[in-house]
């Protein structure tokens, strides 16, 4: 069937899918190799103070539901298959959210013989959010930008291209 | 018995095997023996239950040297009994397996060998601990001469083996969970076998979180390894960064000012209150409790926020320098300390109220999991772990070190060993800890908080033990005299409390096994460095997806 995106019912369909994925974003967590010092603040954005489930963000066990991968750490040798496993397990539309020094440079732990450096070498990612560990307000600063750059129907946030190596399943 | 009979006592054991002995601090003995006695050193410090195997410290003297040392540090109240080993450095470095006498060697073991390339004689097992499955054979990154050049991957394998596609035998089936968990913030992997319901072996691959620090602080200098350690693990990054410039300070003959002593004393029992509300929060989770998930998170806040306005972070916060804090109480933040303080109590006497008398949870947690006295010995358990089973393992009470000897703390144990008792144990701790910190509070030590610090470290080799929320934190810090550290390795309490879960889930419903793994508290970025399997799961066989299906079919079709 030929769809012709300036037909009406197609640009109401997008819309409605748009305001759906917007308002239950659910995310995935993914630690690869943090101090567990990110992995809390996370956490504690779920919790009564900070509470992004006003968001309608949801931590999401499975990345096969997800939509928003949220990356710690500076990519162990070891965790990284699975980093790219669960990355290509997510369905499309994927954002993904690096949080913590660490994540975007290495952090304390650049030139350790078992750390690759980042995530963004390893998937593409969409936001950085930079802090050792950042605060969970910047945490919800950083996922909420990524909402509203999406929300007038942009396209995702610009990013360095990359050839992602699939990994034999 | 004071800790000078003790000493004198061991060095009474060890006096057939002993060649040499040294005192080279307070409290501690050091007995050179040969590596074809230590089986028997063991076994006569083991069998007078004199202490219990802290830790090994393995270490490589370096190619000018030719030699290479393995310690074996045995902790008994304040008393430090090292038996050290020298070998030559040659390609076949072997020392006899102790594993038979202490179990939870083989922890320690398997990290000399794989680290440091000890070939363990007799030992169950040489799998990796907690290496990549890529990482080529014969290099092992604590050598001296190690060059990151020599860990290119080998070819045709995975940093990451996958588990076989649904490994059964017989009716037995093979559930993995992790790395990347729904409810576990941490990365690690285990693999379940289960008959049914009940699992029969269990088994566990750690690694993940494994980033190489103890060889990076070799290349850094005292200084910038302070905070390399604090992030070591967020949660309890205080006590790391504490253990670390303790030893430091005591290798530079430097005293702490009675005031920043206190200071640590307030930060790390903030964070002990922070780490175990963390925990009880998690725990309810587990258990599909998740509205105390929720309370406790919330309270929770209520120390994030001390501990912001005492040392300017909520997570990391460097309370410490080498010498002394950086970070003062005044007026201001003392009356909002003892302001939280009075809310958290409430709070915690509350939980405990919860824990103990809601029937939903305690379903959960009583008679679950339970480990009697003789067994956390035998486990070797540390902490909260440890002493909910009676076994009164803590380093404050049993050899207080920095301000603990001003404000003592009394330990608390429960005798029932089950999950509910470590539910109970951790949150009596912090009513200890509430009632301490107020004592800090109201009787600061005037004083400056730092001390001048030398850039350079005399030579010398020292023992730091700190007690760390999940147990024991043992720190073996060696310098040669210059900018850097010689060796730093570090025992963290998790390691030591794996066997717990393991051991326990072998029989339970696999409904229990989350329940199991977080009762210990288990902080894989601390500890990282095991596989472990504890059960029978010898008829196992490996079977494709296909032929799992076509059973399936077959099974129901009758």
């Amino acid at each position: 069937m030929n769809i012709n995106n300036d037909q009406l019912w197609v640009k109401v369909i997008k819309k409605v899918r748009a305001w759906a994925r917007l308002n239950s974003i659910w995310a995935v967590h993914f630690n690869s190799g943090s101090c567990n010092g990110c992995d809390i603040e996370i956490l504690a954005t779920l919790t009564p103070r900070y509470d992004v489930e006003r968001f309608g963000i949801k931590l999401e066990g499975s990345p096969r539901h997800a939509d928003i991968l949220i990356v710690t750490g500076p990519v162990t040798r070891q965790a990284r298959e699975r980093l790219l496993r669960t990355y290509e397990q997510m369905p499309e539309p994927k954002f993904v959210v690096s949080v913590g020094s660490c994540s975007i440079s290495g952090g304390v732990f650049q030139g350790c013989y078992n750390v690759g450096g980042s995530v963004d070498e390893v998937i593409p990612v969409d936001v950085f959010i930079p802090g050792c560990p950042p605060r969970p307000e910047a945490i919800i600063d950083g996922i909420i930008q990524l909402l509203t750059h999406l929300k007038d129907g942009n396209p995702r946030p610009a990013r360095k291209e990359q050839i992602i190596e699939r990994v034999v399943a | 018995m004071n800790s000078e009979q003790n000493l004198q006592q061991a060095e009474q054991l060890l006096a057939a095997w002993n060649k040499e002995t040294t005192h080279p601090e307070a409290n501690r003995l050091d007995a050179t023996i040969a590596a074809d006695d230590l089986r028997l050193a063991v076994s006569a410090l083991h069998n007078t239950h004199w202490g219990y195997l802290s830790a090994i410290t393995g270490m490589d003297l370096g190619p000018d040297a030719g030699q290479m040392e393995a310690l074996y540090h045995f902790c008994n109240g304040p008393a430090i009994t090292t038996l050290r080993i020298r070998l030559p450095r040659t390609s076949d470095v072997s020392l006899p397996t102790i594993e038979d006498i202490i179990p939870p060697a083989t922890f320690f073991e398997r990290e000399l060998h794989e680290m440091l390339g000890f070939r363990i004689e007799g030992g169950k097992s040489n799998e990796r601990l907690f290496i990549p499955d890529d990482w080529p054979e014969d290099v092992y990154p604590l050598r001296e001469d190690f060059k990151i050049e020599q860990a290119k991957p080998v070819e045709g394998r995975h940093a990451d083996e996958l588990p076989d596609e649904g490994v059964v035998g017989g009716n037995k089936f093979v559930i993995p969970i992790g790395p990347q968990h729904p409810a576990l913030k941490e990365p690690g992997h285990f693999e379940f076998t289960v008959d049914g319901e009940i699992v029969t072996a269990a088994s566990m691959r750690l690694g993940y979180a494994h980033r190489g620090i103890e060889k990076a602080a070799e290349s850094r200098n005292w200084i910038q390894n302070l905070y390399l350690f604090e992030r070591i693990c967020g949660i309890c990054s205080h006590t790391h960064a504490y253990a670390y410039s303790q030893g430091v300070e005591k290798l530079a003959q430097v005293e702490v000012p009675a005031r920043a002593q206190a200071i640590r004393e307030l930060v790390a029992g903030l964070e002990r209150i922070h780490s175990h509300l963390l925990w009880l929060g998690v725990t309810a989770h587990e258990a599909g409790f998740d509205t105390l998930f929720m309370y406790s998170w919330r309270d929770r806040e209520t120390v994030m926020n001390l501990l912001e306005q005492i040392t300017g972070n909520r997570v990391n916060y460097s309370a410490n320098v080498l010498g002394g804090v950086k970070a003062d109480v005044g007026p201001e933040q003392a009356k909002a300390i003892k302001e939280g303080l009075n809310y958290l109590e409430t709070r915690i006497r509350h939980y405990l109220e919860v824990v103990t008398t809601d029937t939903m949870f305690l379903n959960r947690t009583r008679g679950i999991g339970t480990i009697s006295y003789e067994e956390a010995e035998e486990f070797g358990l540390l902490g909260p772990t440890a002493r909910a089973s009676g076994l009164l393992r803590d380093v404050r009470v049993e050899a207080p070190y920095g301000a603990y000897t001003r404000f003592p703390i009394s330990g608390v144990t429960e005798t029932n060993g089950d999950l509910e008792a470590r539910c109970v144990v951790r949150l009596k701790e912090l009513l200890v800890s509430c009632f301490a910190l107020r004592t800090i509070v109201d009787n600061l030590p005037e004083g400056p908080l730092t001390t001048k610090m030398p850039r350079k470290v005399p030579a010398g080799e020292t023992i730091s033990r700190v007690e760390a929320p999940r147990g024991e934190l043992f720190y073996y810090i060696k310098s040669n005299g210059t900018e850097h550290p010689a060796r730093v390795h570090i025992r963290t309490p998790s390691l030591c409390n794996w066997v717990s879960v393991l051991e326990k889930a072998v029989g339970r419903q696999l409904a229990d096994v989350p329940m199991l793994i977080a009762g210990m508290d288990p902080c894989f970025s601390c500890n990282d460095r095991l596989v472990t399997t504890v059960g029978t799961s010898g008829d196992r066989k490996t079977w494709s997806w296909k032929q799992l299906r076509e059973y399936g079919i077959e099974y129901y079709k009758r």
